[in-house]
């Protein structure tokens, strides 16, 4: 094995094929909040949002939205109010303007890690340039403050 | 495979980037316990070889081995084994010890990995006080060998891990993954499927939050500390991740040399070049995506 071979294909699928929209689901709220904090009980304390634990914890449900992703995720955050869990349970990346569209959004409501994925469920693993997660940890932070601020 | 109530996938943002973990078979037990002792694995990696956090051993090592060797954790003492061991067989095409100058000076030659010592009991000294180290080409890759290694420990059968594309994955068959195009990130290249096994991608940096456009790559070359250019995207199958992430390194820096050293560790690789040709070892195999 000496040399670089030059992949010949037929001409057509030498184009890379679009990848329109890639999905993925992990967790439900719930299946968050119990590994989380096994055991404790949640009482909300904004609708959808922000729960605090029977343990002293609280628990937040915020996603970060960009050009062409979106990450819904929950945090957290012990007693001490430090970070002690992120969890992120969808992972949405599209290039035809659907990461902005409630329709196809509405499609992740209340699914869980166990539902049936419906959309490029052909597209399972990405390999490649590599994602940076910044936004995500710029999130956290700010979820930190609002708790700084609200609830300590 | 059919599917179990054991069989889970949960992601988190650590080294950076998301880490990924697929559990499809632990009989039995349970998985959520299994995946977080993986993740924990993929943290402990992080937390040693961060590059910029103070307490990593990289730091430490960086502060202190050019005056008296550091005792590191044996994992840190692996990758720098291996580390070592590519840099000798590239010809410094891959160098983990230049992370302490921005530019070389014409006609002289610059502390690297060969000022680095491996002594015993895990202790490492660095032969030149200029030397800096960052295991950032490498470290991923060793990351998820480890959580592929905790998985196994907790009795999972048939698991996944990946690392923002750095990947492996054991038993249950072979399991599909999709290549991003280097030129065009948002588009897919080919598909491979892997079956206990690693692969690994190198390219320019991208992020969907901001844009579909790819910013310049990670990859420095060393002789220059200019982003490489060799090539648009190198991926790499080989038997363990560790050794996968570093290879690609090699072919974005020097592709021909690289060819060797893909020989040497078993491994097959695919290239897109400057040009957009796709190349290929012979023993690569996979489909090129056909166009939608």
């Amino acid at each position: 094995m000496n040399n670089w071979l030059k992949w010949t294909a037929p001409a057509a699928a030498i184009v890379s094929a679009a990848a329109p929209a890639y999905a993925l689901q992990y967790m439900s709220v719930e299946e968050a909040q119990k590994a989380a904090f096994p055991g404790a009980s949640f009482a909300e304390v904004q609708t959808g949002r922000v729960w605090k634990a029977s343990n002293g914890g609280y628990f937040y449900y915020d996603h970060v939205v960009g050009k062409h992703l979106l990450i819904d995720y929950t945090v957290a955050i012990g007693p001490d109010g430090r970070v002690h869990r992120v969890d992120i349970l969808n992972y949405r990346e599209s290039y035809g303007g659907e990461v902005h569209d409630p329709n196809w959004l509405g499609q992740f409501v209340g699914k869980g890690s166990q539902s049936e994925l419906r959309i490029n469920s052909d597209i399972r693993n990405i390999s490649g340039a590599t994602l940076s997660s910044t936004h995500l940890t710029e999130g956290v932070k700010k979820v930190l403050t609002y708790h700084a601020s609200h609830f300590r | 495979m059919p599917a179990t109530s054991a069989s889970i996938r949960r992601a988190r943002a650590l080294l950076g980037t998301f880490v990924e973990i697929d559990v499809a078979d632990r009989p039995g037990g349970d998985a959520e316990s299994a995946v977080d002792t993986a993740f924990a694995a993929v943290a402990d990696v992080h937390r040693l070889m961060s590059f910029h956090d103070a307490e990593s051993d990289v730091s430490r090592l960086n502060l202190m081995a050019s005056r008296g060797a550091v005792t590191v954790h044996p994992w840190t003492y692996a990758v720098l084994e291996m580390a070592l061991d590519m840099a000798h067989h590239s010809n410094g095409a891959f160098d983990i010890g230049v992370a302490g100058v921005r530019r070389p000076l014409a006609g002289q030659s610059s502390p690297g990995f060969d000022s680095i010592e491996l002594l015993a009991d895990h202790r490492v000294r660095f032969g030149d006080p200029g030397v800096k180290i960052d295991l950032g080409g490498i470290a991923k890759g060793f990351a998820v060998d480890c959580a592929i290694d905790a998985l196994r420990s907790c009795g999972v059968r048939s698991a996944m891990v990946n690392a923002g594309g750095d990947l492996a994955t054991f038993g249950g068959g072979a399991r599909l993954v999709h290549i991003r195009d280097p030129r065009s990130p948002d588009r897919l290249l080919c598909q491979v499927a892997v079956s206990d096994g690693a692969l690994a991608s190198s390219a320019r940096r991208f992020d969907p939050f901001r844009s579909a456009e790819t910013t310049a790559t990670a990859v420095v070359d060393p002789s220059t500390r200019l982003p490489a250019h060799a090539a648009l995207g190198a991926t790499v199958r080989a038997p363990t991740c560790m050794v996968a992430d570093a290879l690609t390194k090699i072919i974005m820096i020097a592709p021909q040399s690289a060819l060797s050293q893909l020989a040497r560790y078993g491994a097959s690789a695919l290239l897109v070049a400057p040009n957009g040709d796709i190349l290929r070892t012979a023993d690569w195999q996979g489909d090129l995506q056909h166009a939608a």
